[in-house]
């Protein structure tokens, strides 16, 4: 190749690959410039105005006592808070967000925020607008959990300092997952929102969070968060919500039991384990489901005064029956009531029955509350603890 | 025809394919759009077809032992049609790189690098690839068998991780799609990636025993086959309805995995056996561009074009599409058709003809 | 631009021409007259007026008017060999050679070498040259008037140093000796690791001012003829002033002089040299350095330690992948760890991430230049620590170490987590000796890199840094064999340390003659007991 027309190559290289390195490097966000959005809260008002609440990590409160770190400043006062609450309004989440950059010294960061939380008044709008940006903004995590706040405003909550956690957001989404895993009110995912929103027949749920005040030390009042019931949707707005009997009524229906309790008058029994399985059968044009729950307890409480007996334990295991059956009976009436899909009984009969459902699917809305839903439990006491005889006889 | 002297093994050769046909499979899944949960039969159906296609050109290349496409295209066809024609798979090549390289770049700019600008991405990669087809197919060889068995690793381990959170009923029900639908995304599987191995007509002609080759070839293809369609299957049974929505579904799976609160953030390790696997197989399409355009010129080696090739390769991602969207329509719905001549077309008709004809004589290696 | 660059490289390029050799082939030999003073003349000018230099005259034995004259360089020579053995038998063996001093002078130049002579080597020449260079490496001459011909003594006997142990490489089980500076010390001591007869010391002399003597070692019949043949070839290319150390061998024949890598292996240890001759390798000792050249060199071979051998094979598996992890993470951590913290923190655990924000709270350097100033510290210690006088080697460590670390941490210039990771960096980057120095430049490469561009940029870069070293060829054999071109039976010594009764074949990639070296089925088992007999 001649020497001007390898010069000329070699320019063209050099004039593209320039003006990249001279720009700098443009993705490099330094780790103090950026500000860990742990929670995110997502208010409307009746005007269809948007507030966004950022609770924000404030890493060096969060170091207390090792000495090396340049910057951390002690405030004043008893209580040192690990976040930062920042509010702001717009007509869409990004409008109100760049009014947040207004004032905020450090680019927020969703990377790490576990908890999304929708204020009472929000979600009886509805709220597609943040669902979109949810799945369309690669940041947000799909392992994220949806949160509706039993109070008016996200807000509120989010501003909680409560228990043993210093960064509330986190501490909140580990009360749920705990609540969940002790199976009183589900755990939802943005993902699992999503894929129940796709559905076009199920309807989606999400925990409820609520404020209560208590007394605490020094009888100062203290706000605590606790988790209330389950909200459920109909496509982006919520329309109802669940008790504490009815949600984990659903719980035992859709699978996700894994330890608890049941209790019934005479005894307390803590769950091994549980499976449950929704067993559609399609007769003519009546939809008929079968929940088939299977669950394997221990004895942890008896309050009954008697020795134990194989007979009381049989006893005892169809007065479980009767409990967990009568907890799915409450949330299969109150999704009647409501009139929305909350197990997933579409879904399974379009599993099973293809070609039918084409036609059932369009008018599910009113098939629903028809549904002929049959509960069977069966229920096995394991082990009935170390003693089996009473300490205070009858 | 000394462009080349290096050898391979089948060994090597099996593993290339594999790594070959992972190529950009992370980014836009095989068999993915319009057959829903049933992706994973689509992708299925396509491994069958993509067979029967690798059948074919590998017995083009069992016909014709150590020659490439160009010089077989001449000898079949004559000098200046075989020429023409060869001209035309080298386009093919260039075209479906420069492909790779555009949906390469759409994946960064959204998940990884946004700020980034697209260039240097591009020239970067472009410049390791150069160099390594510089060093000639057995340096590339040798590193597709230390990279390889890293990235099906990284696939195994991905899948092991999901288990958890597989959810079996996401992928029922089965063959829930229409029939037509579903045929059209098997064909849209095997043009994307399995018959993309066509461009494995360059290199086919450097293995040291010619006879097992085609052998190699269906191993490879069925090792990736079935890797890939294990992947369809749990992206779906893991993501559920989301997996037909969100244009990267293996990415989106990987961000899910979750073990003890440790082994979070794997997507990491998805877009790293990317680069690796895109590295793979824009350097194998590179290689094949670059000595099919020394064969058909006559040059006397092919280490002088391989950097003005790479430059305007990525000039052309670059430009060639305008927005995501047009990279994911002509992906689903132009490339299958656009890819049917350079894919089967030209393969089938040479062997053909070449039947017809008798060829090869004994003697006689002119391109 | 790199036109200019590739003009002067080619300056640099072997030439195929062998006009240099030529050159000195062309030169006249001189020879030696039958005047004694006037070859002594000649000597004496051709020697310099060095006061080492000694030309002692004398008589062949008392009686005779035989004249003679003995050379020979003070402090090379052994004095006691040069005065019982030379001196003493030509100067007072009075009856012997006077019953033959009265033949020919010819006569008595073969008879005093075969009869009189109590020492092992004598040669004799004609040749001025070869004289001097006798002389200048040793020998004793001695010229005899009347006699063209002088003999060549082998006296050398200069201080050396003793057989000590070998400072870089220890192992704990081995064998503890390590070459010094002496050639024939160092063959002597391959000798007896290898009483094969076939182990063939080929001898070469390479510099013009320095003659240094270069010995190829090698097992006939096990090291492949071509193997021998092209080192050979490389050897006799080399034209320079001096050959002062066995690293300007290296540098002057080895694969790829502009790679990071080494392709010529080094040692200092007599048992790893016996062990590579062994398995089909070929060895160059260099008089004056104490250390020896292994050919060919695999990237494997950076991993294996003589330890691995001496050990059994569980504990030689674990801690070669000890060594494995610990090189990777040398090259890596530092690049990784900048790389999260710039561009990806999302790859943090949540409460690390929290604890790693906090540690960067007030830091005034972004992560890449505070990675980059923390690595280059390190060198710097480590290289002056290298260079200091004994005596004030703890001082630095303490006040590098401890203080200058601890205090820049709490000085909020450098982060603690970073302080972490350089220093295991550090410590890391001593497991695999060979590649200490490849492995630091590359740290810093990566680490640069991961600045720009974070995670994928650190993965392009590795992806060509594997590409260069698959191309990489030592003596035309595949830097990463046994790995790829892959050959499962050489995988036996590469990630795992097979048990020696496995290893019955000598690696295929050395393309040896003799591919056995064992036979197998040697499994150790317990002696199993008669049936009947009790235990007691």
């Amino acid at each position: 190749m001649k020497r001007e027309k390898r010069i000329k190559i070699y320019v063209v290289i050099l004039l593209i690959i320039m003006p990249g390195f001279l720009s700098g490097c443009w993705d490099s966000h330094e780790l103090n410039k950026l500000s860990i959005v742990s929670g995110l809260g997502w208010d409307i008002d009746n005007t269809g105005k948007v507030t966004m609440t950022y609770q924000s990590i404030i890493p060096s409160e969060i170091k207390g006592s090792s000495g090396s770190n340049g910057g951390g400043e002690q405030k004043g006062g008893s209580q040192l808070s690990a976040i930062q609450l920042n509010q702001d309004t717009g007509s869409s989440p990004y409008d109100a967000l760049s009014r947040y950059t207004q004032h905020a010294s450090r680019i927020p960061y969703y990377e790490h925020t576990q908890i999304y939380l929708f204020g009472k008044e929000g979600v009886q709008r509805g709220i597609y607008p943040f669902l979109d940006t949810q799945a369309r903004n690669p940041v947000s995590r799909p392992k994220a959990l949806m949160v509706v706040s039993a109070e008016e405003k996200a807000s509120d909550i989010l501003g909680i300092q409560d228990g043993m956690e210093n960064i509330q957001a986190f501490g909140m989404a580990a009360e749920i997952k705990l609540s969940a895993t002790f199976s009183k009110y589900p755990e939802v995912t943005v993902l699992q929102f999503q894929n129940r929103l796709l559905s076009k027949t199920t309807a989606p749920i999400a925990p409820m969070v609520g404020i209560f005040e208590e007394t605490g030390p020094e009888g100062k009042k203290i706000r605590r968060t606790r988790v209330v019931g389950t909200a459920v949707f109909k496509g982006d707005r919520m329309i109802g919500q669940l008790n504490e009997r009815e949600s984990s009524g659903l719980l035992w229906a859709i699978n996700e039991i894994k330890i608890g309790f049941v209790m019934i008058p005479e005894a307390s029994m803590e769950i091994v384990s549980a499976k449950s399985k929704i067993v559609p059968e399609l007769q003519g044009d009546q939809v008929k489901i079968t929940i088939e729950i299977d669950e394997e307890s221990n004895l942890v409480e008896y309050r009954g005064h008697q020795d134990i007996t194989a007979d009381l334990v049989h006893e005892l295991e169809k007065g479980q029956a009767k409990e967990i059956e009568s907890q799915v009976r409450a949330a299969v009436e109150k999704s009647f009531a409501l009139d929305a899909d909350v197990f997933g009984f579409g879904e399974a009969v379009h599993r099973k029955y293809k070609k039918e459902w084409k036609d059932l699917k369009p008018r599910w809305d009113d098939i629903y509350s028809r549904i002929e839903v049959l509960v069977k439990v069966k229920t096995h006491l394991n082990e009935i603890g170390d003693v089996n005889k009473a300490l205070i006889k009858d | 025809m000394a462009l080349e002297k290096g050898r391979i093994s089948n060994f090597q050769l099996s593993v290339l394919i594999i790594g070959f046909v992972f190529g950009s499979s992370v980014i836009i899944s095989p068999g993915g759009k319009g057959a829903g949960h049933d992706a994973w039969i689509a992708c299925a159906i396509g491994l069958m077809e993509g067979l029967l296609i690798a059948w074919i050109f590998t017995a083009l290349t069992k016909q014709f032992k150590d020659k490439t496409i160009m010089e077989i295209n001449s000898l079949v066809y004559g000098k200046i049609l075989g020429k023409g024609i060869s001209l035309l798979f080298i386009w093919y090549l260039f075209h479906l790189s420069a492909l790779v390289l555009t949906n390469y770049t759409h994946f960064f700019k959204l998940q990884i690098y946004p700020a980034t600008p697209n260039t240097v991405t591009l020239l970067l990669l472009i410049l390791v690839c150069a160099s390594t087809v510089g060093r000639g197919i057995e340096v590339l060889a040798r590193l597709s068998i230390i990279l390889v068995p890293i990235i099906i690793l990284v696939v195994f381990s991905d899948t092991l991780l999901l288990i958890p959170h597989i959810d079996f009923n996401n992928l029922m029900p089965v063959l829930d799609v229409p029939s037509g639908k579903l045929l059209l995304a098997s064909h849209g599987a095997a043009s994307f990636p399995f018959a993309e191995t066509v461009a494995f007509l360059m290199v086919l002609a450097f293995v040291d025993k010619p006879e097992k080759a085609p052998s190699a070839v269906f191993g490879g293809l069925l090792i990736v086959g079935f890797m890939l369609i294990m992947a369809v299957a749990r992206n779906a049974a893991v993501l559920g309805p989301m997996a037909e929505i969100t244009i990267y579904p293996t990415y989106l799976a990987a961000q899910v995995i979750d073990i003890g609160d440790i082994l979070t953030r794997l997507q990491v390790l998805v877009a790293i056996s990317l680069i690796t696997m895109g590295f793979i197989k824009i350097t194998v399409l590179l290689y094949g561009t670059v000595l099919g355009l020394a064969q058909v010129f006559n040059l006397h080696s092919y280490r002088p074009i391989i950097l003005p090739v790479g430059i305007l390769m990525v000039i052309f991602a670059l430009t060639n599409v305008g927005n995501t969207q047009e990279m994911v329509d002509f992906a689903e719905q132009g490339y299958p058709f656009y890819a049917i001549p350079f894919q089967i077309g030209i393969p089938l008709i040479t062997l053909v003809v070449a039947k017809l004809r008798k060829l090869p004589q004994t003697g006689g290696d002119q391109v | 631009m790199f036109r200019l660059l590739s003009q002067k490289m080619r300056r640099y390029r072997t030439s195929s021409s062998d006009n240099q050799t030529q050159a000195k082939q062309n030169a006249s030999p001189k020879y030696l007259s039958k005047n004694l003073e006037g070859n002594l003349q000649v000597l004496r000018e051709e020697l310099g007026q060095s006061s080492d230099v000694i030309i002692r005259d004398m008589k062949i034995s008392s009686n005779s008017d035989v004249d003679g004259a003995v050379i020979y360089i003070d402090g090379l020579v052994d004095r006691n060999l040069l005065n019982q053995d030379i001196l003493q038998p030509l100067m007072f063996n009075l009856q012997v050679i006077k019953d033959n001093v009265n033949q020919k002078q010819s006569k008595l130049i073969d008879f005093i070498k075969s009869s009189v002579l109590t020492v092992g080597q004598i040669s004799g020449t004609e040749d001025i040259d070869t004289v001097i260079a006798g002389v200048l490496s040793g020998h004793t001459a001695i010229l005899i008037e009347g006699v063209t011909q002088a003999l060549l003594i082998d006296t050398k006997g200069w201080e050396t140093r003793n057989v000590d142990e070998p400072t870089n490489e220890v192992s704990i089980r081995g064998p503890k000796d390590s070459f010094n500076e002496t050639l024939r010390t160092n063959t002597a001591l391959l000798r007896r690791k290898i009483r094969d007869p076939r182990l063939t010391f080929q001898s070469l002399q390479i510099g013009e001012r320095s003659k240094t003597d270069v010995t190829v070692a090698y097992i006939k019949g096990i090291t492949p003829d071509h193997l021998i043949s092209e080192i050979n070839q490389r050897l006799k290319r080399i034209d320079t002033d001096a050959i002062l150390d066995i690293g300007y061998i290296e540098q002057f024949i080895e694969d790829s002089p502009l790679s990071l890598f080494p392709t010529v292996g080094v040692t200092q240890r007599p048992d790893v040299v016996a062990a590579k001759i062994l398995e089909g390798r070929a060895a160059i000792l260099v008089d004056g350095s104490p250390m020896a050249l292994t050919m060919p060199f695999l990237f494997i071979e950076g991993f294996q330690n003589p330890d691995d051998y001496y050990a059994r094979p569980f504990f030689a598996a674990a801690i070669r992948w000890l060594r494995l992890l610990g090189f990777t993470l040398s090259i890596y951590l530092p690049g990784i760890f900048v790389s999260l913290k710039a561009f990806h923190p999302e790859l943090f655990p949540a409460p690390l991430l929290v604890s790693v924000a906090a540690a960067r709270e007030g830091l005034p350097f972004p992560v890449a230049l505070e990675a980059i100033l923390m690595l280059s510290l390190f060198e710097i210690l480590r290289e002056a620590g290298l260079r200091m006088p004994r005596s004030l080697g703890p001082a630095v460590s303490i006040v590098g170490a401890l203080v200058i670390g601890q205090a820049a941490v709490s000085a909020g210039l450098v982060g603690a987590p970073m302080v972490i990771v350089v220093a295991t960096t550090a410590i890391a980057s001593f497991l695999v000796v060979p590649y200490a120095d490849a492995g630091a430049l590359l740290r810093f490469l990566m680490t640069i890199v991961a600045g720009f561009l974070g995670l994928f940029g650190m993965v392009i870069f590795q992806l060509e840094i594997l590409s260069h070293l698959a191309a990489l060829r030592s003596l035309g054999v595949p830097y990463l064999s046994p790995v790829t071109p892959l050959k499962l039976r050489g995988l036996k010594d590469v990630f795992i340390r097979a048990p020696l009764w496995a290893m019955d074949r000598r690696p295929e990639f050395l393309d040896s003659s003799d591919k056995r070296r064992q036979s197998p089925g040697q499994m150790p088992r317990a002696p199993q007991t008669k049936p009947g007999k009790r235990e007691g």
